[in-house]
């Protein structure tokens, strides 16, 4: 073989590959419009590349967001630099379907792009090469991952049985908050309450309905609390609440609402009718409260207290 | 600007009657292989007696004695960087023709070193062809050499 | 075996950072129209678990976001950190003239456009010097509002030694501070060493 003809060859097997790789090339000029379009590019669009010859990307693709492409592409032309989007920025470029159609969990092409920047002979930078990388199982895999860990973050959270925080959980949040209240000096309060005379309900009625006392109460609390209130199983049959900023009569008035609503509320279970009353304890930030404790601590007093005044009420603590 | 241009053609008066002397060179930089490109970079037939600084306090004391007319200086550099080396030089009124070779290039980097009274602006890294280049459009480097 | 490096190579590696971190300055600088303030380059040999310290001392107990991408070429291989203080993504929106709300996925776009360049525009400065050109793998986002500490995990690294280079970026009159870090794999540091005593020799 002579040497121009083997020159040909390999600029013919150098095409070969361009056009079959099973990456997306995509030649773009100053004006975006496409110069050269792969058979990636082809088979996934259904674009033939006499179809897109000289067109301007966003008028053939208008999925691409104008203003956010050029924004990536510009230093590349002005700064000679490559620059790069991941599939967390946009799922994908062009809206391409899943390469495995049938088994795929994805309806769409996950892709990651390359920009680069082609130099002509004077240096200067007049053509742009954008390159499509299929990412799809990489990120199906990894939003799994993301959904398994956050699944698995509420269960290690969550009370099963009340769908509130468990304990543990619940004291974490309330130490921060307690961090919170030291640092900004805002009012917040914090309220346990327990069913009263819970021990009888599960005597008369026995556990399984003694379980749905505590979750209708549970469903209840969580209608009743704001979204950033936080709201725990603290123990058996005793909850605490974290209000927010929040004063103490205005967590006086929570929990006034809350008792009446529940001393109102007939719990069904096949054969029995339950009612049933509650005893809040209500203690504000201190700053005596240097230890997340002691307003546990204060709270569990004031609860003690509307127990011994007869229950079904609430006490709001009183330091000395 | 024409102060400065002035105050260049005096540099340049004064460098032009000492050159019967070998011409004192200073190459003022924090790291030795930058000074070792430098030197390197140097025209080979240059008569010159040259000296280094590590540093902008270095350099300074170098002018001072004479020792930098021809002054090659890094901008980034502890003690004292390029910027103080230049307020001093026109604080004083040194006789020094700085050329700036810094790796920070930005265009206020630039800028803000002509303004200080710098002679030229290289980027680094540095190579023969560049410091002939230079040298020889200031007048520096006659053809001759 | 380790591999060390001498006080010549350390200050070539200053040196070969210096002009690499300036033009990346420089485009940054263009970019953003700005002046970044360029610090001299930090450069140690350092242990895998001496890689959590490094990190640490990036940044001061603060929130932050990072990016992570590799690079090789000709036996040199390496990846480069790019940590963003999180109080810096309000001014660099400003800068970029980022128009869209600024939660976690307008951080990321910010993360990316300026590491993009950043990272981009150093790998290229540092691969001219060599006379070699970097391939660069894609952008990971190593987290996003995260405590540096969680940026890499701990422990099972398959090394035991890597050069790090620390670079602290500045914007002047701006609050944004960024912080860039190259690490060379063992295997690389003795290929550059060798070019360096070519460049030193």
């Amino acid at each position: 073989m002579s040497n121009t003809k083997f020159e040909f060859a390999e600029m013919h097997w150098l095409m070969d590959v361009l056009q079959s790789i099973d990456v997306g090339l995509v030649i773009l000029d100053r004006d975006y419009k496409i110069q050269l379009w792969n058979g990636f590019m082809e088979n996934h669009s259904g674009l033939r590349p006499i179809e897109v010859q000289d067109k301007a990307l966003f008028e053939s693709f208008h999925d691409i967001p104008e203003k956010w492409f050029r924004q990536k592409a510009e230093p590349v032309f002005e700064l000679k630099t490559r620059t790069f989007t991941i599939w967390e920025q946009r799922p994908y470029l062009f809206k391409f379907k899943n390469y495995r159609p049938i088994t795929g969990r994805a309806s769409t092409m996950y892709q990651n792009s390359s920009i680069i920047p082609l130099e002509s002979a004077d240096g200067s930078v007049n053509h742009i090469c954008l390159i499509i990388y299929d990412v799809t199982d990489i990120a199906v895999n990894r939003e799994d991952l993301t959904q398994a860990n956050s699944h698995l973050a509420h269960l290690s959270q969550t009370d099963s049985l009340t769908q509130l925080y468990n304990r543990g959980f619940w004291e974490e949040e309330f130490q921060r908050e307690h961090k919170r209240c030291i640092r900004s000096h805002n009012a917040s309060c914090l309220v346990m309450f327990d069913i009263d005379h819970f021990k009888n309900v599960n005597d008369q009625y026995g556990h399984q309905a003694g379980d749905e006392v505590i979750r209708t109460l549970s469903s209840m609390v969580l209608q009743t609390a704001r979204e950033t209130d936080i709201c725990g199983r603290y123990g058996g049959e005793e909850f605490a609440i974290m209000l927010v900023d929040t004063n103490a009569s205005e967590a006086t008035f929570f929990t006034e609402r809350l008792r009446k609503k529940v001393a109102a509320m007939i719990v069904k279970t096949d054969e029995h009718e339950i009612q049933f009353t509650i005893s809040s304890g209500v203690a504000e930030f201190s700053e005596d409260f240097t230890k997340h404790s002691q307003w546990i601590e204060a709270a569990d007093k004031a609860l003690y207290h509307a127990k011994e005044n007869g229950r079904n009420r609430t006490t709001v603590y009183q330091s000395k | 600007m024409i102060i400065q241009g002035f105050r260049l053609l005096l540099k340049t008066i004064n460098l032009k009657a000492t050159q019967i002397m070998a011409l004192p060179v200073l190459i003022c930089d924090d790291s030795s292989f930058a000074r070792k490109q430098m030197k390197r970079a140097l025209p080979d037939n240059w008569d010159i007696d040259l000296t280094f600084a590590g540093n902008g306090l270095e350099g300074i004391e170098a002018i001072r004695q004479g020792k930098g007319e021809v002054v090659f200086l890094d901008l980034t550099m502890p003690e004292m960087d390029g910027y103080g080396v230049l307020e001093i030089i026109r604080k004083e009124d040194l006789p020094a023709m700085v050329i700036v070779v810094s790796g920070d290039i930005q265009p206020d980097a630039q800028e803000r070193v002509k303004k200080l009274g710098a002679m030229a602006f290289i980027k680094k890294p540095i190579d023969k062809e560049k410091a002939t280049q230079i040298l020889t459009e200031f007048g520096i480097l006659s053809a001759a050499e | 075996m380790t591999t060390l490096i001498n006080e010549d190579q350390r200050d070539c590696y200053q040196e070969i950072t210096n002009i690499a971190m300036g033009q990346a300055a420089d485009r940054l600088a263009r970019l953003l129209n700005v002046y970044v303030i360029l610090p001299i380059p930090k450069v140690n040999m350092i242990s895998a678990s001496e890689l959590h310290m490094a990190l640490a001392d990036t940044t001061i107990n603060d929130n932050v976001s990072a990016v992570c991408q590799g690079f090789i070429a000709s036996g040199i291989a390496g990846e480069a950190l790019l940590i963003f203080n999180d109080a810096s993504f309000s001014d660099l929106a400003k800068l970029m003239n980022y128009k869209g709300p600024l939660d976690r996925h307008g951080e990321l776009e910010l993360l990316m456009d300026v590491s993009s360049v950043l990272i981009g525009a150093c790998i290229q400065g540092i691969g001219d010097q060599f006379e070699i050109s970097f391939n660069q793998g894609h952008p990971v986002v190593l987290g996003q509002h995260c405590h540096v500490d969680d940026l890499v995990k701990s422990g099972n690294h398959q090394w035991s030694q890597t050069l790090a280079i620390e670079i602290h970026y500045e914007i002047e009159n701006m609050n944004i501070n960024c912080d860039l870090l190259l690490l060379f794999t063992e295997d690389s540091v003795a290929k550059i060493n060798q070019q360096i005593d070519y460049l030193l020799d």
